[in-house]
C-alpha cells in the first residue's frame, strides 16, 4: 500500500524526463548511430554514395593482410613509448615547483605556465615546423652554432645511418629515416601545462609535516620523490596516463599537418586514425575506412577496459 | 583563529631556515624550462614585425622599435578577424549549448528517481570509455544526409553533442553532494525542477561551471579536424583551417604568418587576462578531479 504511494509520488515527476532528453537524442544521433552506421557499411565496397556492394568480411580480412595498416601500429607502439617518456618533465616540473620554499614563486610560476596556453594548439605546432625547417629553422641553426652537427656527423659515419651529411641541412620532416626521431623530439622540453597543474593540485594535498618527518628520517631528495610525492599524485599520473593513451591511438591531426595525407616520406609516421582518413578522403574507399575505424575502435575498448580494470582510478 | 596561527608560523619558519640558497639550481631549471616554453611566443611575436628580406638577415633578434613593420599585423587582421568572428561565435555557441543541455541531464541523473534512470546512466558510461575515433566516416555521412556540410551549425552540434557525456558525468556528481535539505525546502515552496535548477543549482554549480566551460571553450577553439572536414567555403572557415591554409602555401611569407599567429591568439589573452586568478586556482580547488 505504502509502497504504491511512493511509487505514485515517484512517477508525478514525470515531466523530469523531458531533462534527459535533449542529451540522449544528442548522444544517439551524434555518437551511437555513427558507430551502427561505420558498422553496417563496413560490410560493403562503398565509395560513399548512393552505389554498394555486399562483401560480408571481406573488409575486414583486407585489414588484416594490409600492410601499411599493421605497419601504422608499430608507429603506434612507439609513439606509445615516446609519449610515456614525455609524461615525466610534468611530473618533475611540478614536483620541483611544489618544494621550493617561497610561496610567492610557486605562484609565479604557475602564472607562468598558464602564459604558454594562449598559444592555439594549432599555432604551437606550426612553429614547430618552423623551427624543424632544414634552411631558416631554429634547431639546425643551433646545431650547427654549438657544434653538434659534427659530433651527429661522425656518429653517422661510425654507425653508417646513411642520415647526417656534413655540407646539407638536417631535413628533419624531410628524411624517412629521421622522421620517427623527429617526432620524439618535438615538443622539447615536453611540458604539458595542464599536466603540471594538475599535479600540482595533487602535491598541494601533502602536507608540511609529512616533509619535516621525512627530513628527520634523512631521507634524500630523490627518496621523497619516489616515496613521498610520486605516491601521491598517483591518481593524476593515471588520469593523464589513460587520456594520453587514448589520444595517442585514436588521434592524426598532428600526423596530418606535420607530414601529410601519406604519413609524411616513406609513410613512416603513419598512424591508423592517418591511415583511416587517407582511405576515406583520399582513397574514397568508405567502406574499408569504417571497417579500420570499428578495428581500431574496439582495440582502444579493450586497452580502456584493461586501463580500468588494472589501473583503478579512484576519485 | 588563535590556534592556527602559530602552529602556521612554525611550519613555514623552518622551511624558510631550512637553506634558502638550496633553492637556486631548482630556479635555474624552472626558469630554463619556462623559457623553452615561452620561446614560440618570443619568436612569434618579434618575427611579425619584420619583412621577409630583414627576417632572413637576422632572424632571431628583434629589430629596434623604429623599424617595426604593422604591414603585417595589417595583412595578418584583414586575413583571419572573419575566421576569428567564426571561431568565437561557434566557441560561444558550443559551450552555452552543452551547459545548458548537460545541466539539465545531470540534474535528472542527480535528483529524479525515475523508473529506467540506471539504464540511460549506463548509455552514457559506455560512451565515456566508448572513442570517438575512426567515426568520422559516418559522421561526414550523416550531416550530408541532414544538408548541414559546410555549415557552422555542423560544428556547434557536434560539439555540443561531444560535450554531453563528460560533462553530465563531473555535474551529476557535483549536484548529488548539495545539500538535501535546499530541493526540500524549494520544493515545499511549490518550486518547479526548472526553478530549484535555475535557483539553486546554477548559483551553486558556478565555480565548476566556470571551470568546465574555459575547457569546452579551449576545445571548440584549438579544434582543427571536423572544420577541416566539415568546411568548405572561405567565408565560413574558422581559425584552425584558416592556418592550415594559410601555412600551405608554397612560398612563406614569414612576417605575416606570425602576425596572424600571434592575433589568432589575442582573444585567448583577453580571456585568460580576465579568468587567470580563476584559472590557476581552479586547478588547486580540485574540480578536476571529478
Amino acid at each position: 500500500m505504502s509502497s504504491s504511494i511512493v511509487k505514485k509520488k515517484i512517477l508525478r515527476d514525470w515531466p523530469l524526463y523531458f531533462f534527459i532528453l535533449p542529451s540522449l537524442a544528442l548522444i544517439f544521433v551524434f555518437q551511437y548511430y555513427p558507430v551502427a552506421n561505420g558498422f553496417y557499411h563496413s560490410v560493403f565496397e562503398w565509395g560513399g554514395g548512393e552505389a554498394k556492394r555486399f562483401t560480408g568480411w571481406e573488409n575486414y580480412r583486407r585489414a588484416f593482410s594490409d600492410v601499411t595498416f599493421l605497419n601504422s601500429f608499430k608507429v603506434i607502439g612507439l609513439l606509445l613509448v615516446f609519449n610515456l617518456i614525455k609524461m615525466w618533465p610534468s611530473i618533475i616540473m611540478a614536483v620541483l615547483i611544489h618544494r621550493l620554499k617561497s610561496d610567492r614563486w610557486q605562484y609565479v610560476y604557475r602564472v607562468l605556465l598558464v602564459v604558454p596556453m594562449i598559444v592555439p594548439g594549432l599555432v604551437g605546432l606550426f612553429i614547430w615546423k618552423f623551427l624543424l625547417d632544414p634552411n631558416i629553422g631554429g634547431l639546425n641553426a643551433l646545431i650547427e652554432a654549438t657544434g653538434l652537427k659534427s659530433v651527429l656527423v661522425s656518429l653517422d659515419n661510425f654507425f653508417g645511418w646513411g642520415v647526417f651529411f656534413t655540407d646539407i641541412p638536417i631535413a628533419w620532416l624531410g628524411q624517412p629515416d629521421l622522421i620517427l626521431p623527429t617526432l620524439f623530439i618535438w615538443g622539447f622540453p615536453w611540458i604539458g601545462m595542464f599536466g603540471v597543474l594538475i599535479y600540482l593540485a595533487g602535491l598541494q594535498a601533502i602536507g608540511t609535516e609529512v616533509y619535516e618527518a621525512a627530513d628527520l628520517d634523512g631521507i634524500g631528495p630523490i627518496q621523497k620523490f619516489f616515496y613521498i610525492e610520486l605516491p601521491l599524485i598517483l591518481t593524476q599520473i593515471r588520469l593523464s596516463l589513460i587520456l594520453m593513451v587514448m589520444g595517442t591511438l585514436g588521434g592524426f591531426g598532428f600526423q596530418l599537418l606535420m607530414l601529410n595525407e601519406g604519413g609524411g616520406p616513406g609513410g613512416r609516421g603513419m598512424v591508423p586514425g592517418l591511415w583511416i582518413y587517407n582511405r576515406s578522403f583520399v582513397a574514397g574507399e568508405f567502406g574499408y575506412a569504417c571497417a579500420l575505424g570499428i578495428i581500431l575502435g574496439v582495440i582502444i575498448l579493450g586497452l580502456t577496459y584493461i586501463n580500468n580494470r588494472y589501473i583503478r582510478v579512484d576519485k | 583563529m588563535p590556534s592556527t596561527s602559530p602552529t602556521a608560523a612554525k611550519a613555514s619558519a623552518p622551511r624558510t631556515s631550512r637553506g634558502r640558497q638550496h633553492d637556486w639550481p631548482k630556479h635555474i631549471i624552472l626558469l630554463g624550462l619556462i623559457a623553452i616554453e615561452l620561446f614560440p611566443l618570443y619568436m612569434m611575436f618579434q618575427v611579425s614585425f619584420k619583412d621577409t628580406s630583414t627576417f632572413l638577415q637576422q632572424p632571431w633578434l628583434p629589430l629596434p622599435i623604429s623599424e617595426w613593420n604593422w604591414g603585417n599585423w595589417a595583412f595578418g587582421i584583414k586575413l583571419i578577424a572573419p575566421y576569428l568572428a567564426n571561431t568565437v561565435f561557434v566557441a560561444t555557441c558550443t559551450t552555452f549549448g552543452t551547459f545548458f543541455f548537460a545541466l539539465l541531464g545531470a540534474y535528472f541523473f542527480a535528483r529524479a528517481k525515475l523508473p529506467g534512470k540506471e539504464f540511460l546512466w549506463v548509455l552514457f558510461l559506455i560512451l565515456l570509455i566508448m572513442p570517438g575515433v575512426g567515426t568520422f566516416v559516418p559522421v561526414f555521412m550523416l550531416l550530408k544526409s541532414m544538408h548541414l556540410l559546410n555549415t557552422l551549425s555542423a560544428l556547434i552540434l557536434l560539439g555540443v553533442a561531444g560535450g554531453q557525456v563528460f560533462n553530465v558525468f563531473i555535474l551529476r556528481h557535483f549536484i548529488e553532494d548539495l545539500p538535501k535539505d535546499l530541493f526540500e525546502a524549494a520544493e515545499m515552496d511549490g518550486a518547479s525542477h526548472f526553478q530549484r535548477m535555475v535557483n539553486i543549482v546554477i548559483p551553486m554549480a558556478a565555480p565548476i561551471i566556470g571551470t568546465l566551460s574555459i575547457f569546452s571553450f579551449m576545445g571548440g577553439w584549438n579544434d582543427f579536424m571536423m572544420p577541416l572536414i566539415i568546411l568548405r567555403d572561405q567565408e565560413l572557415f574558422t581559425l584552425g583551417v584558416g592556418l592550415i591554409y594559410l601555412e600551405g602555401e608554397y612560398v612563406k611569407p614569414w612576417g605575416q604568418i606570425m602576425a596572424t599567429y600571434f592575433i589568432s591568439s589575442i582573444p585567448l589573452i583577453i580571456i585568460l587576462l580576465f579568468t587567470m586568478k580563476f584559472f590557476v586556482r581552479s586547478f588547486s580547488a580540485g574540480a578536476v578531479k571529478g
